[in-house]
């Protein structure tokens, strides 16, 4: 497959089967997809992970904390609930991405936009050797209970989790918009 | 060819040659780059493209390059899915970035304070929900000494911690 053909064939994978994910290879592709992001230092992010049963459970806890705590999730009934925290418990590994904001905010963007540029090669990568992901920023997960738990620092800027794993079927491609429908030429300066 | 084989050329600092880029070859680029994850399929991105013969004020905001693309992302009100057009945005310029590269065209992704700039975001005709969310500079590599920076050479360290 070449790029051209990876890039395209890449599906957001939502569905694991129970394969086992080695962490040997998890640090391995996030080792490849730094080198193709020379700029990132390696300062400028850290990843947390969660690849053993045991730590996908606290994380499925630590991301169900708002809902589960609040008043309304005390409604939920127990099965709803097992069921979301299995949608998440069965997937076998979990890459958690922060930045560093550093001390004005064109370093937090510049981080952030290369930390996410050098999570779009992991998944690349990952995808060349079978494993699929989702890239998971749900607003609901993102709250004080969570960033605690999974323990981010005062000056660090939550990037994503990667859900990963090696997966059955992957689903057909959403047709994109054409680029020459969003491509503007600037002609110099109309004033 | 395996993805993590462009590692070594990315590496190297990147020297334009002087000649146009053709558009036709970055719409190209851009139709496949354009497969990047995006929440809800909001396809969050539009592109300025500027000639480096005309580049206007970008002549003094930004290095010398043949060619630049502006990549504009829609603003959302909502800020939580504002990092998540980012992202996308981000992860869309990783994909352009890659192919142009095996493609021998350099690109370096920039972002400068200038783009944070209301009056700038205006010369570019920029909507009040669009921001700039990198400049890329972008041009044919030239042919050079083949010299493998230091930091190639390394193995790059990673921050790796067990929850």
């Amino acid at each position: 497959m070449n790029l051209s053909e990876l890039i395209m064939a890449r599906r957001s994978i939502r569905k694991c089967n129970a394969l086992p994910v080695e962490q040997e290879l998890v640090i391995e592709l996030l080792r490849d997809a730094a080198r193709l992001q020379p700029a990132l230092d390696a300062g400028a992010w850290r990843v947390v992970y969660a690849g053993t049963p045991e730590s996908s459970k606290q994380l499925v806890d630590y991301m169900l904390a708002q809902i589960t705590q609040s008043k309304l999730g005390k409604l939920i009934p127990g099965k709803l609930l097992d069921v979301m925290k299995r949608r998440f418990t069965e997937i076998p590994a979990h890459v958690i991405v922060l930045s560093a904001q550093g001390t004005d905010r064109l370093t937090s963007d510049r981080n952030f936009a290369a930390v996410c540029g050098m999570m779009q090669s992991f998944q690349l990568l990952g995808w060349e050797r079978g494993l699929g992901m989702i890239w998971d920023t749900e607003s609901i997960i993102q709250n004080e209970s969570f960033f605690k738990g999974i323990g981010i620092r005062e000056d660090e800027r939550f990037v994503g989790i990667l859900h990963l794993g090696y997966f059955d079927k992957a689903p057909r491609g959403r047709k994109r918009t054409p680029a020459e429908r969003k491509w503007t030429i600037w002609e110099g300066s109309t004033i | 060819m395996k993805l993590s084989d462009l590692a070594e050329g990315l590496n190297k600092p990147i020297h334009f040659e002087e000649r146009p880029v053709s558009k036709e070859l970055m719409l190209e680029l851009l139709n496949i780059a354009v497969w990047a994850p995006n929440d809800g399929l909001r396809e969050p991105w539009r592109f300025i493209y500027v000639d480096g013969q005309n580049s206007g004020i970008l002549n003094r905001l930004q290095e010398p390059a043949p060619a630049y693309l502006l990549i504009v992302m829609q603003a959302e009100h909502d800020s939580h899915k504002q990092e998540e057009d980012f992202a996308a945005v981000s992860c869309l310029i990783q994909n352009f970035r890659l192919l142009a590269h095996e493609r021998s065209l350099g690109v370096r992704w920039t972002l400068n304070e200038w783009t944070y700039d209301r009056k700038h975001a205006e010369a570019f005709m920029l909507q009040d929900d669009e921001r700039i969310a990198a400049v890329l500079e972008v041009g044919h590599i030239a042919v050079h000494a083949d010299v493998t920076s230091e930091k190639a050479l390394q193995e790059p360290q990673l921050r790796f911690e067990l929850l």
